[in-house]
């Protein structure tokens, strides 16, 4: 239990701690369940990882995927469901098959298929973070896969084009992301005032749909529309992660902590309400110069994100 | 749309007794099960080709009038466009409970299924091979059989279940059917007093489960351990099928025959 856990990742960009949804999970988890984790992005002077990311490592045990990560850190006792009761833990098993299948065809489009994105964005994020030679074939290797799972799964007769399968998965994420609001409803998390595993999946998911820039949004357009999942995803990363900005508090101090971050919660939810206000104001001079400084910025855009909030 | 619901609806699935297999098995009977609690009449009609007419490529399709439509989910939609719907009662947050329950369903026990079936080499060779094809005369059995492997295996690899072992996917039926039997509680229904196509779904997936004899009784034995679950199925069998005679002793009889031939 003492032992120490180092998570491997893939890093973040425009205000995340990671741009790749499992990651992003497995870190919103840890958060939320005061694990000690030590997070080491992937730079390009690492060697080509085996296994694929995310990856746990503690005392030569190597566990990826990120159902299997959350279920050995509630070995550990680092469990965020204490609390929850059996129903309601059916309840998130069925909300993550529900995202699965629903949200991430279209995530992963957003991502890696459409072609705006993918050579504008994604592919010059994801080469900046691996070593060459290993650069050139990684990120066509991973949209290779994207494309393979989306026509597998969702690509049978009647839908014989690429169009007309697109059309339907955004149709499909649509509607996930108007059930989740319904879901979520007025309430801070999924289960009341605590985050938990669905807190989780549901911050990893809709995160990098949320904060990413990309030529062709229509998911991100649709989310804004959903207060409520925005303020949830407002929420996570200003109590959790940007108190990571200078390092992880150790598992001795849990309780004190949590306390203290429901405080710095109650403020800062106030303090977002006016940031909100000012924000809209501001949004539209904003943009263009945020998109031409973005890539420059990747190494020190994660510092500089959080902060820019913060100072009007 | 605006047509009221003709005598002679039918719905499609392959030859019962020596073709169909555990996953269309169970989608036919989560169909026929949603239908009667609609009630709605269909006649079963088993054709060999039944994968090929239909419009999506998966069984079970209905043709009601002059409209084809395959599969639970565009059912559902056709049936509510006619006028009948089970889910009218339920609020906004429960039906996105629903929604995420039927997906539940389809990514863990309907994937465990397909998995179990053809990605087992031992399943494979006894059961699936043979049942698959059996309708056609050598080699074409063969030849379909083996194409329609290659087809699951691919998807299973793309989704990532081709890494799994066969205890980890009977690990991941038992989560599932522990999340539905917590779900669904000391309830008559998953929604207390009236059935959805959520319970004819999981009526559909788990009755077959527990009336199929395959290799091993794993299977049936995960879904066994939960009683609710069990008497669930029974009683939604009571209710729905065994009104109709033919249907009941379709059923009947199909599990007295699973028992006897593999």
């Amino acid at each position: 239990m003492a032992a120490p856990m180092e998570l491997r990742c893939w890093g973040g960009g425009w205000g995340l701690p990671s741009l790749h949804p499992q990651s992003l999970t497995v870190m919103a988890y840890a958060k939320f369940s005061g694990a000690p984790l030590t997070v080491n992005t992937l730079s390009s002077s690492w060697k080509a990882p085996k296994e694929d990311l995310p990856f746990l490592i503690s005392e030569d045990n190597v566990i990826s995927q990120p159902a299997k990560i959350l279920n050995f850190l509630r070995k550990q006792k680092y469990n965020a469901d204490y609390e929850l009761s059996a129903k309601q833990g059916a309840d998130t098993l069925a909300y993550i098959a529900l995202l699965e299948e629903k949200l991430l065809p279209a995530l992963l489009h957003t991502f890696w298929i459409e072609a705006e994105n993918y050579f504008s964005v994604t592919k010059p994020w994801f080469a900046s973070r691996i070593a060459f030679p290993l650069s050139l074939y990684l990120p066509g290797k991973m949209s290779r896969e994207a494309l393979n799972r989306i026509l597998l799964t969702k690509g049978g007769p009647p839908l014989y084009s690429v169009t007309e399968v697109e059309a339907q998965i955004y149709r499909d994420a649509k509607e996930c992301l108007n059930l989740l609001s319904k879901r979520l409803g007025t309430s801070q998390f999924f289960f009341g005032d605590t985050p938990t595993t669905l807190d989780a999946f549901v911050f990893g998911f809709l995160a990098p749909v949320y904060k990413v820039c990309f030529p062709r949004v229509q998911l991100q357009e649709h989310l804004k529309q959903l207060p409520n999942l925005c303020r949830f995803c407002d929420d996570i990363l200003s109590c959790y992660f940007r108190l990571s900005v200078s390092g992880h508090s150790p598992a001795g101090q849990d309780t004190a902590d949590a306390n203290l971050q429901k405080l710095t919660q109650l403020v800062n939810k106030e303090s977002n309400l006016i940031e909100k206000m000012d924000d809209n104001l501001r949004k539209s001079p904003q943009h263009p110069p945020r998109k031409l400084t973005t890539l420059k910025l990747a190494a020190g855009g994660e510092e500089s994100g959080p902060f820019n909030r913060l100072s009007p | 749309a605006a047509e009221p619901w003709p005598e002679n609806a039918a719905l499609y699935q392959q030859l019962k007794d020596e073709q169909i297999l555990l996953s269309d098995n169970a989608s036919s009977l989560a169909v026929q099960a949603f239908l009667q609690m609609c009630n709605l009449p269909i006649q079963v009609v088993c054709r060999a080709n039944a994968e090929y007419m239909s419009p999506s490529g998966k069984v079970p399709f209905i043709h009601v009038g002059n409209q084809v439509v395959s599969e639970l989910g565009p059912i559902v939609q056709f049936v509510k466009a006619k006028g009948h719907c089970l889910s009218d009662g339920l609020d906004e947050v429960q039906k996105a409970e629903m929604k995420a329950y039927m997906e539940l369903v389809n990514n863990m026990l309907l994937t465990a299924e397909l998995y179990l079936q053809w990605c087992d080499d031992v399943t494979v060779e006894e059961i699936t091979h043979p049942r698959y094809g059996s309708p056609y005369p050598w080699p074409l059995n063969h030849i379909l059989s083996y194409q329609k492997q290659w087809e699951v295996r691919r998807k299973m690899k793309a989704i990532g279940w081709a890494g799994k072992t066969l205890e980890q996917v009977l690990e991941d039926v038992d989560q599932c059917c522990q999340a539905l039997s917590q779900r669904l509680g000391t309830q008559p229904y998953f929604f207390n007093k009236q059935p959805t196509e959520l319970d004819a779904l999981v009526f559909g997936h788990l009755f077959t489960i527990l009336t199929t004899q395959l290799i091993t009784d794993e299977l049936s034995e995960k879904v066994k351990n939960y009683s609710n679950l069990t008497a669930f199925c029974r009683r939604i069998e009571q209710q729905y099928f065994e009104g109709h005679d033919k249907d009941s002793s379709t059923i009947a009889a199909r599990s007295a025959k699973r028992s006897l031939l593999r």
